[in-house]
């Protein structure tokens, strides 16, 4: 196969053949995938669906805690998750650069099918092009996911008195890619958050009826998805400074590169709103998920009036606005 | 038990703030802290605290960042910097856009890291850019020092280091302003002394204090500075970071400034020509300065006339003031030096939303 893709890897001949035998279904490995010709075929009960789409093109492609193949599968599995959907398949897009290294490949295809095995998703149709040098960047991948909306869930309306969960330590996963991207020299281990949050969705399965929504904090970070929650629901959120998990050694390199931990992409986490009466339960559940041992409620729904703001008190009383990211923040970040 | 301290504190501003009151601080910190623990919410609306010049990204000159763009043009150089530079715009670009674009820009936590670069890779020519106040121009010149004792040839600096006093005197200077108080920067405090700063209540009978960056430490300012300002008719200098700060402050990082800098006049971002207020590179060290050694033109700045940071950073308006604030002017595209870095007034306005919150 030699040791770079080369354009006759994409031309749908003899070595996008050997490429997806050797590579592709090597570490996808299941039936549906291999029995499959141009469409994979499948049988769902009864229920509703979700389904979502994503595409990756997170530089550098390898990075402490995942690397893009983690990144594309999780966040598939995730927007699922936070649909309320138990994810079941997975469709893969690869646009590859002409000369990317068939090793690199293989890593980044391996990873993808152990966090198939982990989580129990199957990766059941793809596909693969190979554009000139120059075209892309390394390697781009687009993923689509189906899920099976979990009984008793649905999206509620929420009211005031509601309290606001997140599921772990925010900005992880941005402020692993900034220290790559700026090639920054620091001490401590820093890691990104990506993980599947299938587990978190199985546990909370008993409370389904008292989960009022869910988002996972991407692009943007917790604040803009706090502020898409305030404006979807119309209504105000309260946070508590002193509540929101972060690292210290994530606000310290931060202040270096003068960047808010609130703004930076979290990949394996997510937000919660919850009936105040259910919610210390709920978050006992989700602390017993492995990652999750930092999860904590961070504010509550307020009526706002006619604006939907999200502001934060500090720990002295004091209180600021916290808006919706705006302008350029941490470009390629997923 | 701080929390106590701190909630007995603002009750005590609140009832002595019966008229209103302006209080500048002058350090980038000060000004972040203030509107992130949203110190303005807790306090009457009374006490009015004002942003100086605090932030010295923010009153370097664009020109600066053109020169160091210029300079990675047109030579086969990289640029190293502290991280907050990157993102900072000249007329047209940041050094974010160049690195980007394959251009060798590093990021160090130190100068002195630079020493070993230079000394492992002779070929390499490396130019640091040494922006700040007294509080950062030690360890630039102790790497300058030892470049020149290790014979290093291939680093050099490109500097827009600027004095805190004499920008303090300019602005003590216009009247316009009102200033009641001042909260002296605990960073070039612990450099220069708080003896640095006694000339405040002395010369010009303005209550000053040097402050630390918690909570306790801004608020605890704010008290000894409103007391002051209410009951005393001679007012007085305190130091309230002895924890960080000596009264002659730090003589070896004070002897390195001596060593390799000499006081220049210098023109500051929105504010102009302020005499004494920069330090340059001695001649003994000539060798190091990027600007002997790496020839560049750069156009005449624009100037753009409705922008208000002069004010600002003089203390007479509030970024709110200004009529381009938040309408042409925010941090992805600044019209002034205000909006231009984390650590500026109008950028940190901007991201807090500040005022805008009256709940």
């Amino acid at each position: 196969m030699g040791n770079s893709i080369k354009l006759t890897h994409g031309n749908g001949g003899k070595d996008t053949s050997i490429l997806i035998k050797e590579i592709f279904q090597k570490h996808f490995n299941n039936n549906l995938l291999i029995n499959s010709l141009d469409a994979a075929i499948f049988e769902v009960g009864q229920g509703k669906l979700a389904f979502t789409t994503d595409s990756f093109v997170v530089k550098p492609l390898f990075f402490s805690g995942g690397d893009i193949g983690k990144l594309a599968v999780c966040g598939t599995i995730n927007d699922l998750v936070v649909s309320g959907a138990m994810p079941l398949y997975i469709s893969c897009g690869f646009i590859i650069e002409e000369g990317f290294s068939i090793d690199l490949l293989e890593n980044i295809v391996a990873s993808m099918g152990e966090m198939c095995k982990e989580t129990g998703v199957k990766i059941i149709t793809g596909d693969t092009k190979v554009v000139e040098k120059g075209s892309v960047d390394g390697l781009f991948i687009n993923t689509s996911g189906i899920g099976l909306i979990i009984k008793g869930y649905e999206q509620k309306p929420i009211k005031e008195g509601d309290k606001v969960i997140v599921t772990g330590g925010i900005g992880e996963h941005g402020t692993t890619i900034a220290i790559q991207r700026y090639e920054m020299k620091v001490k401590g281990y820093f890691k990104s958050d990506c993980m599947p949050l299938n587990k978190v969705i199985k546990k909370l399965g008993k409370y389904a009826i008292k989960i009022k929504l869910m988002k996972d904090p991407t692009r943007g970070g917790l604040a803009t998805a706090l502020n898409e929650i305030a404006e979807f629901s119309g209504m105000g959120i309260h946070l508590l400074e002193e509540q929101i998990p972060v690292k210290k050694e994530v606000i310290s390199v931060n202040q270096l590169i003068g960047l808010d931990p609130l703004y930076l992409a979290c990949e394996g986490r997510m937000i919660l709103v919850v009936d105040q009466m259910e919610c210390e339960k709920v978050l006992k559940e989700i602390r017993q998920c492995e990652e999750c041992e930092d999860a904590a409620i961070i504010g509550s729904i307020v009526n706002s009036g006619t604006q939907s703001i999200v502001f934060m008190e500090t720990f002295i009383g004091g209180k600021r606005i916290i808006g919706p990211l705006d302008g350029p923040m941490l470009p390629r970040i997923c | 038990m701080n929390k106590e301290l701190i909630r007995h504190l603002i009750k005590e501003i609140n009832i002595m703030a019966s008229k209103e009151i302006k209080i500048m601080e002058v350090c980038g910190t000060h000004t972040q802290m203030i509107s992130k623990l949203g110190i303005r919410s807790v306090l009457s609306p009374n006490i009015k605290l004002l942003s100086g010049p605090g932030c010295p990204v923010c009153v370097t000159e664009e020109k600066y960042i053109d020169t160091a763009i210029e300079m990675l043009n047109n030579y086969d150089v990289t640029i190293a910097t502290f991280g907050d530079l990157l993102r900072v715009k000249g007329t047209k670009n940041c050094l974010l856009d160049k690195k980007s674009r394959g251009k060798n820009v590093i990021i160090v936590h130190s100068p002195l890291d630079l020493i070993n670069i230079a000394k492992d890779d002779k070929k390499r020519k490396i130019i640091f850019l040494g922006v700040g106040f007294e509080t950062t121009a030690p360890i630039i010149a102790l790497t300058i020092r030892t470049a020149f004792e290790k014979e290093i040839n291939n680093l050099f600096f490109l500097t827009s280091i600027k004095l805190m006093s004499p920008i303090l005197h300019y602005i003590l200077k216009q009247p316009e302003n009102q200033i009641q108080g001042l909260i002296c920067p605990g960073h070039v405090a612990s450099i220069k002394g708080a003896s640095y700063f006694e000339f405040i209540a002395e010369d010009y009978n303005i209550p000053a204090a040097v402050c630390g960056f918690e909570a306790l430490d801004i608020l605890g300012g704010i008290h000894y500075l409103v007391k002051q300002i209410i009951d005393n008719e001679n007012k007085s200098f305190k130091n309230l970071y002895k924890r960080c700060v000596r009264t002659q402050g730090n003589p070896i990082a004070n002897h390195l400034i001596e060593e390799v800098f000499q006081i220049s006049h210098g023109v500051w971002r929105g504010i102009g020509k302020v005499e004494n207020s920069f330090l340059t590179i001695k001649k003994k060290y000539r060798n190091f300065d990027a600007d002997n050694n790496f020839e560049v033109k750069i156009e005449s700045q624009r100037h753009i006339s409705k922008c208000a940071c002069s004010d600002i950073l003089l203390g007479n308006k509030t970024p709110r003031e200004c009529e381009l604030f938040d309408r042409v002017c925010n941090p992805f595209s600044p019209y002034g030096p205000c909006m231009v870095s984390t650590e500026g007034a109008c950028a940190i306005a901007y991201k807090y939303w500040e005022e805008m919150y009256n709940g």
